[in-house]
């Protein structure tokens, strides 16, 4: 039996012995990355053309609610009612900014090279909900924050003034926390089903358009509660009803009071636990749809 | 049935994403049925299902997802060269698959309508919907078929002109509406059935002239297109 004449040549293959990074990193790392991903940072001009079209859009009619208000002394909208007046637009950023937050990594299927880092199955979705969240939350809150500097620096009551502003803007932020995070849940729930981006922002405006005429249906039900509850049948108007509740003054003006608070009867609390229930239902159906695609 | 529709048939019917089309008609005719049940006014809840669901969401987002599924699905994952290097003139690569893009459309969104109609008002409102909503179909499948030629994002680009020019603009801005195929499908359903629940904003002459202008139009616009078609990787 001759002797085996293999060799292994030393081709000079050096291991890594920098510092390892744990978890919390590549959370951030892939937090920040789709952060930058959702507005079309370090990436060509066509991935910028989409959402910067929604930013441009409502920053510009936030600029004009502030001009309206320094010339004329009419305050068009409040900064809760900005996030209202904007919906349609938060549905089509939603549409444009979840199929590429997700639906790519599917499609190219690099989802093994993620998870074969230090990164928990449930870090990944987390942390791209996580960045949706977050860049609606600016889409909503950077257009206050134009109206607020506006307002601040025409008040006519000096740092009073400024203070009741502030109070206010305050309020609205939060407001568009709560549009930011159930409309992100929705949306990438929606978009993680399909690798075809295509397809998936089409379902995302189906989901949502779908929704808001049955609550115009159930809202001329014969039945006093079908009507109060009929706002739940769609993210944007469930949102408005939990808004009405919790904020009441400052999403109504004076105009449709009575008319609006109405509406939703006593059923607020309702609203606020539907709204907290379907962000959960979403993130779990999220979670679980990561634990199997993973393994594909 | 030539072998380019039959192969856009099978490309949209054998995926299961298909599926995903069913609930729009459904929640339209369980919403008819459900008012009607219950025995509420038509002219409270017509409006609402017929032009707010309908006409205004059903329509169009059916027609987007379809329209812009039969081309723009093979020229995403490049499947298009093998259609494009067949001895074809365009055109008979174009009108298969507008026709079947238009076929699945309006019946999807006609049957639906057709339903909710007589449920609202009568079999001739169900006709008028049905039929009027068809040269919709049409008019929206050739709009985005050509989107998919001329863009690499028709999908986003449809839902620019569906949610924000119809949608959003067609409330603040009437003028607007002289260029929003949804006011054309009214105008048209409209005329055929005059009832209390549609509302029509432009006139009719206007309505079917510029239907049959979008429609003949952009599917010239998608033959021209597909002429000089260059099948590039995508960038970014």
């Amino acid at each position: 039996m001759p002797e085996p004449t293999g060799v292994i040549h030393d081709i000079g293959y050096q291991r890594y012995t920098g510092p390892r990074l744990g978890r919390r990193q590549v959370f951030g790392a892939l937090y920040l990355h789709g952060l930058r991903t959702a507005f079309g940072l370090g990436r060509s001009a066509k991935a910028k053309i989409f959402p910067w079209l929604v930013v441009g859009i409502v920053t510009v009619v936030a600029a004009g609610a502030t001009a309206v208000r320094s010339q004329i002394g009419e305050v068009v909208m409040t900064y809760a009612q900005f996030a209202d007046n904007m919906s349609w637009l938060v549905i089509f950023f939603v549409a444009v900014v979840a199929p590429e937050l997700v639906s790519r990594d599917l499609r190219s299927g690099v989802l093994p090279l993620y998870f074969s880092r230090p990164l928990p199955r449930s870090d990944y979705p987390l942390a791209k909900l996580l960045a949706m969240a977050t860049a609606l939350w600016l889409l909503l809150g950077a257009p206050q924050l134009v109206m607020f500097l506006g307002a601040a620096f025409t008040t006519g009551d000096g740092m009073r003034g400024v203070w009741n502003e502030l109070l206010d803007l305050l309020p609205g932020l939060l407001y568009a926390g709560l549009w930011a995070v159930v409309f992100a849940s929705i949306g990438l729930l929606v978009a993680s089903l399909t690798g075809k981006r295509a397809f998936a922002a089409g379902g995302i405006v189906a989901v949502f358009l779908m929704t808001t005429p049955i609550v115009a249906t159930l809202s001329v039900m014969p039945s006093r509660a079908v009507n109060e509850l009929a706002f739940l049948a769609s993210p944007s108007t469930l949102v408005q009803g939990v808004g009405v509740w919790s904020l009441g003054d400052l999403l109504i003006t004076e105009n449709g009071a009575g008319q609006t608070e109405s509406l939703i009867g006593d059923f607020g609390p309702v609203y606020a636990v539907a709204a907290v229930l379907l962000v959960a239902a979403c993130v779990t159906l999220l979670l679980a749809r990561y634990r199997k695609v993973a393994a594909r | 049935m030539s072998t380019v529709s039959w192969i856009t048939a099978r490309g949209l019917f054998g995926r299961r994403r298909f599926l995903l089309l069913l609930p729009l008609p459904a929640v339209l005719v369980v919403l008819a049925v459900l008012s009607r049940a219950l025995g509420v006014d038509p002219g409270e809840w017509g409006p609402a299902v017929l032009v707010g669901l309908g006409l205004a969401v059903v329509l169009p987002v059916v027609a987007l997802i379809v329209g812009t599924g039969v081309l723009g699905a093979e020229i995403d994952d490049g499947t298009v060269v093998h259609i494009l290097t067949k001895p074809l003139p365009r055109w008979q690569i174009v009108l298969p698959k507008l026709a079947v893009a238009t076929g699945v459309s309006a019946v999807t969104v006609a049957v639906p309508l057709y339903v909710a109609g007589v449920l609202a008002d009568s079999v001739r409102l169900g006709l008028a919907l049905a039929a009027a909503a068809s040269a919709g179909a049409l008019a929206y499948s050739a709009l985005f078929v050509a989107l998919s030629l001329v863009t690499r994002r028709p999908v986003l680009l449809g839902l620019v002109y569906v949610l924000i020019w119809e949608g959003l603009l067609g409330n603040f801005v009437s003028g607007t509406k002289v260029l929003s195929i949804q006011q054309y499908v009214i105008a048209l359903a409209d005329r055929l059935a005059p009832t209390g629940l549609l509302e029509a904003d432009v006139s009719v002459p206007v309505a079917a002239v510029m239907t049959a202008l979008i429609s003949v139009g952009f599917t010239v616009l998608a033959i021209d297109r597909l002429r000089s078609f260059s099948v590039a990787g995508e960038t970014s």
